[in-house]
């Protein structure tokens, strides 16, 4: 099944829209890993990441002409996507917001041994460069992006000013789009 | 808000990772096709979290893409799956027991029928309950987006520091009403506008804020579908003594033309 094809972004939403299989597969194979690594922070649980990861490609295949290129990137909607059937199952599930903010700290170590390897993103020189984040800055990205929190409720669970959480969480990710740059 | 301040908000950042109220989120979404900084900035963060996630990857097993594929499969080829079980079964059988009675070959011929028949059956009442599941699913997906977006609107009503302002309504519409959530501790300013009539065609409403005597533009009220008014951020202001809500052309003005609708003191 491993596709050899390469696509630009515009051939592949215009393909996916009329559910080309070589197209799925290309999307699969650049982009599950990302995907599965998101929901296994958000869960913390790789059986349970694996269903929702299959969830979220059914989706990804049924509810495709529900994308719209002018509101945002093809991967950043499936992020979306991915992110938002997480929670929802979570809380099916009974599961509350979680605290991780401890563990967090060290899990792109702990997975970094299974080799991922995509030919959009250089996967490797990616973790390296993320070791030169802040951590005081990776925390607040992380509790927005792998477990929801607002701004307000980071705010309240690590005891800082609004102010302070919007500053770190705006400089945190301009430091990110500085590392990805070099 | 000025677009330099939009960017510096890192209200832009908490769009694209998805956490954004939905008022903000409509906000966000007027702004990015009113200034092409907004969207480039919107996509180059877009690629920033992408990255992370990539540095994030963690491979699933292999076992993931094998359901996922054939589960694509199933709806197209079951059918003719089906109804190729049945006839190796009738090849084989024709083909060991010639010396098969004539009725013990209608039996045989009418069990495949049978079979053929109930599959065809059983394959519909699968793909019937597959749908209602499906159905269930997106509705249930529908009520928590619906609770999320409640929630919400519920802090903003809820929260200590919200100043609810009642905007009545004047000649134009005496029925109307609308509600300001002022928050005193950072000037953000919500409107809930559910009771105000639905705007004609070409026309929607503009909030002001009266600031010194003057009237303040203080942004355009999003409905959605003509109909759907959900509480939303305004622009912030840190004092007014008014508020009020006339009806524009489209796009609204930076002084009021149309007719005031409601309109509140403080």
């Amino acid at each position: 099944m491993q596709s050899n094809l390469k696509y630009s972004e515009e051939e592949l939403v215009s393909l996916l829209k009329v559910q080309d299989q070589n197209a799925f597969t290309y999307l699969y194979d650049n982009y599950a890993a990302a995907l599965n690594g998101i929901i296994i922070r958000m869960v913390d649980d790789s059986q349970l990441a694996e269903d929702i990861l299959q969830e979220a490609f059914l989706k990804i295949w049924n509810n495709f002409k529900q994308y719209d290129d002018t509101k945002g990137r093809l991967f950043t909607w499936m992020i979306n996507i991915t992110r938002n059937l997480t929670i929802d199952t979570l809380r099916s599930k009974g599961y509350k917001k979680q605290k991780q903010i401890s563990r967090d700290e060290n899990s792109v170590s702990d997975y970094s041994d299974k080799t991922f390897s995509s030919d959009k993103f250089d996967t490797i020189g990616l973790r390296k460069q993320l070791q030169y984040l802040k951590p005081d800055q990776k925390v607040i990205i992380d509790l927005a992006y792998f477990n929801g929190y607002t701004q307000e409720e980071i705010s309240k669970e690590m005891h800082i000013p609004l102010g302070t959480v919007k500053t770190r969480m705006r400089s945190g990710i301009i430091e990110l789009r500085k590392l990805l740059q070099n | 808000m000025e677009k330099e301040d939009i960017i510096s908000s890192a209200l832009l950042e908490m769009y694209v990772i998805g956490v954004a109220s939905p008022a903000e989120r409509l906000q966000v979404d007027q702004w990015r096709v009113q200034y092409p900084e907004v969207e480039a900035e919107i996509r180059s963060i877009e690629m920033a979290m992408e990255a992370y996630a990539m540095a994030n990857a963690v491979k699933p097993s292999d076992a993931v893409k094998e359901r996922i594929f054939s589960s694509l499969n199933t709806p197209k080829q079951s059918i003719p799956q089906a109804i190729n079980i049945p006839r190796t079964v009738a090849e084989k059988s024709s083909a060991k027991v010639v010396s098969f009675s004539p009725l013990g070959r209608i039996a045989a011929a009418a069990a495949i029928l049978i079979l053929l028949v109930s599959n065809v059956f059983y394959y519909n009442k699968f793909k019937n309950a597959q749908g209602q599941y499906a159905e269930g699913q997106q509705q249930i997906a529908e009520m928590n987006a619906h609770l999320t977006d409640m929630d919400r609107d519920m802090n903003i009503v809820q929260s200590k520091y919200s100043k609810p302002v009642a905007l009545d309504g004047l000649e134009a519409a005496p029925d109307a009403a609308a509600k300001i959530f002022w928050m005193k501790n950072t000037g953000e300013v919500y409107v809930d506008p559910k009771n105000l009539p639905a705007a004609p065609h070409g026309h929607q409403y503009q909030l002001w804020a009266f600031v010194d005597g003057k009237p303040v533009d203080a942004g355009m009220i999003t409905i959605k579908d003509g109909k759907n008014y959900k509480i939303q951020k305004m622009k912030s202001f840190g004092k007014a003594e008014a508020f009020a809500i006339t009806l524009e052309t489209q796009g609204g003005h930076s002084q009021p033309q149309g007719k005031i609708y409601v309109m509140g003191k403080i």
